[in-house]
């Protein structure tokens, strides 16, 4: 009634988040566990200090990534909630004005765990496929004996049913929080913010300015989001690199890759639900004769300085990140080439980011001149 | 002058067309105020979408001073709109985010209208200025959508049901500054309404049923806001 599995579909991005956090937590974790069993087995003493780097290693991998991902997924999916409930404001007044109970309406709210279920499973099992290669990969060497691959039902379970069912309640609890508003805040149109900025003199800003002024402080989570993709982009990207050199190609790419992936499905939301949230003022604008550029503007430029303050802040994470993991854990660890910060690769990186943001932008401001008028009114 | 030659609008699928728009024609003189009647569902909105640029017809031509807006392209059309049309709502639109002031000040801003705060004074709510929508009654927020296309200083005026939502009261309130606004200002007026005593304040009414005009005629007295029925 309220929402339907048809809703979590639309949930693919989260779906992918976890997908990328299972398979990476799969892939070491059961390596981790599975390692254990030939300890007794190793013989020589590079066998011995390989054994140390690679358990401390895994630890260090699921610690990052893993809580990485699982912060991220759960921040899209209680935004998506959150958008949902914006979006769907006036037919979920309705139905409480009719008198559905809050907990009735939230209650539905659960299907989104199902696209947290999806992921997670495809993750686990595509991580099990690769599990074999993997373990090669990281005997390339030769220093261990065979190490069989096996399969963990209690592991399955945290990285699979466990998430789903969290964030089904997360998402059901949250809903409820945000449904307990009155009724007539949910039918009527409020606007977002608080009142505080309402005394700041606003009065020499012209429209458009405000407008942009506005975009951004109307919706807050978004700002977080356009701020921390950039962040992963930038951290990821760039410890990718420096991973190459401390561990192995195959992880340098591995985090590498989750953080392509993580950066374009939080611009991917974030801008398209920018759009979103701003179709009827977009709209508006374009029957007054605002041109396409001037609304794409007033829209998206807001928060250009956040992606920079993102950018700059992954840096600074990075480096403090691998500093420590470098002096701290593999302290003990022999012939382990010294960690200094890359300006090369922070450079092109930087540039790299510049030109993939400004594309999406781009691409996004296009779609605006696609929006049309009719349709918007046809809406309300 | 306005003037639509045999438009034509039809929606649905190919196999399934429902001609909305069945071939009307139409002219409309500079500073004139033309009311449209018609029954719900008679195409009314649709005309009015087509004749002021939101839409494209299917057919015929849509004529500003012998020029064409339905062979525009998307970016002419959208300029033509910046300098020629103002539109007013049955649901108003306006922005939930922004006070009064700027809501106004987006049509402003296209006119470089510096002087809007008249127009704001003359719809009354000078003393909502700093205020939102959301806090505005129905009235109010219709009066801010009326100021918001005037200070575009429009050449034409379009209006879909602006006192649909209104009581008695507000109503006549709203059409006697639109009255007001027309006779110093001079700007083509086109009124879709419901209510047929409106049509005794225009120059000229059309009545549109199914798709076509059945019926067209100018008015030998005006009368004003107050004296018409309800
Ligand atoms: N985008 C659309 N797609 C399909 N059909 C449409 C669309 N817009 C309008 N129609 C149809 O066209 C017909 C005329 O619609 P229109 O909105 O012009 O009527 P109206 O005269 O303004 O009615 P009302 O007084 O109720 O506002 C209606 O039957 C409607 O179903
Ligand atoms: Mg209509």
């Amino acid at each position: 009634m309220v929402v339907g599995i048809k809703d979590s579909v639309k949930l693919a991005g989260i779906s992918i988040v976890s997908c990328c956090a299972v398979f990476v937590c799969t892939l070491f974790l059961n390596y981790n566990i599975d390692l254990p069993a030939i300890k007794g087995r190793i013989t020589t003493e590079a066998g011995m200090a390989m054994f140390d780097a690679q358990v401390l290693t895994g630890k260090v991998v699921v610690c990052v990534t893993g809580c990485c991902l699982v912060l991220t997924s759960a921040v899209m999916l209680l935004f998506y909630v959150k958008n949902y409930i914006d979006a769907h404001g006036k037919e979920l007044g309705i139905l409480k004005a009719l008198g559905y109970s809050e907990l009735k309406i939230a209650r539905h709210f659960w299907v989104f765990g199902v696209s947290v279920l999806t992921g997670c499973a495809i993750g686990f099992a595509a991580a099990f496929l690769y599990l074999p290669d993997f373990y090669e990969l990281q005997n390339e060497a030769g220093l261990f004996p065979e190490l069989p691959v096996q399969f963990h039902p209690l592991l399955a379970f945290f990285l699979i049913v466990a998430p789903a069912m969290v964030f089904a309640v997360l998402s059901v609890l949250y809903a409820y929080g945000k449904l307990t508003k009155p009724v007539l805040d949910l039918l009527r149109e409020k606007r977002e913010y608080n009142l505080k900025y309402k005394k700041e003199s606003t009065k020499e800003l012209s429209f458009l300015q405000d407008l942009r002024r506005n975009t951004v402080r109307s919706k807050k989570s978004l700002v977080f989001f356009v701020t921390f993709l950039s962040f992963c982009f930038s951290a990821m990207v760039q410890m990718s690199t420096s991973m190459k050199d401390l561990s192995s190609e195959a992880m340098g790419f591995l985090i590498f890759a989750i953080g392509i992936i993580l950066a374009f499905m939080t611009l991917f939301l974030s801008l398209s639900s920018v759009v979103k949230g701003n179709t009827k003022t977009i709209a508006m604008m374009k029957v007054f004769g605002y041109e396409n550029t001037a609304c794409g503007r007033a829209v998206f430029s807001g928060y250009r300085p956040f992606s920079y303050l993102g950018f700059a802040l992954g840096t600074v994470y990075q480096y403090v990140l691998l500093k420590l993991t470098v002096s701290v854990l593999f302290k003990d660890i022999e012939n382990l080439p010294e960690y200094r910060f890359d300006y090369k690769v922070c450079a092109i990186t930087f540039v790299v980011f510049i030109l993939v943001y400004e594309m999406v932008m781009y691409s996004y401001a296009r779609q605006i001149r696609k929006l049309s008028v009719k349709h918007v009114m046809m809406e309300s | 002058m306005i003037e639509a030659n045999h438009v034509e609008k039809s929606f649905g699928s190919r196999e399934n067309v429902y001609p909305v728009l069945k071939g009307i024609d139409v002219k409309i003189q500079d500073g004139e105020f033309v009311v449209i009647l018609g029954a719900s569902g008679s195409g009314k909105s649709t005309f009015l979408n087509v004749i002021s640029g939101l839409e494209r017809p299917d057919g015929g031509s849509v004529l500003y001073d012998g020029l064409d807006i339905t062979k525009l392209s998307d970016r002419l059309l959208t300029a033509f709109r910046k300098e020629t049309v103002g539109f007013i709502f049955q649901q108003y639109y306006l922005l939930p985010n922004l006070t009064v002031d700027k809501n106004v000040r987006m049509g402003a801003d296209l006119a470089s209208n510096r002087v809007y705060r008249q127009i704001i004074d003359a719809v009354g709510l000078s003393d909502k200025l700093h205020k939102y929508p959301g806090e505005l009654s129905g009235g109010e927020q219709q009066r801010v959508s009326v100021a918001r296309a005037l200070a575009k200083q429009p050449k034409t005026l379009f209006l879909d049901e602006p006192t649909g939502a209104l009581d008695e009261q507000t109503g006549r309130q709203l059409l006697d500054y639109l009255c007001k606004l027309h006779d110093e200002y001079r700007f083509t007026v086109v009124m879709v309404t419901h209510n047929q005593n409106i049509a005794e304040m225009a120059d000229t009414v059309i009545r549109m049923n199914s798709g076509k005009i059945i019926e067209s005629y100018a008015n030998a007295a005006k009368k004003t806001a107050y004296e018409i029925g309800w």
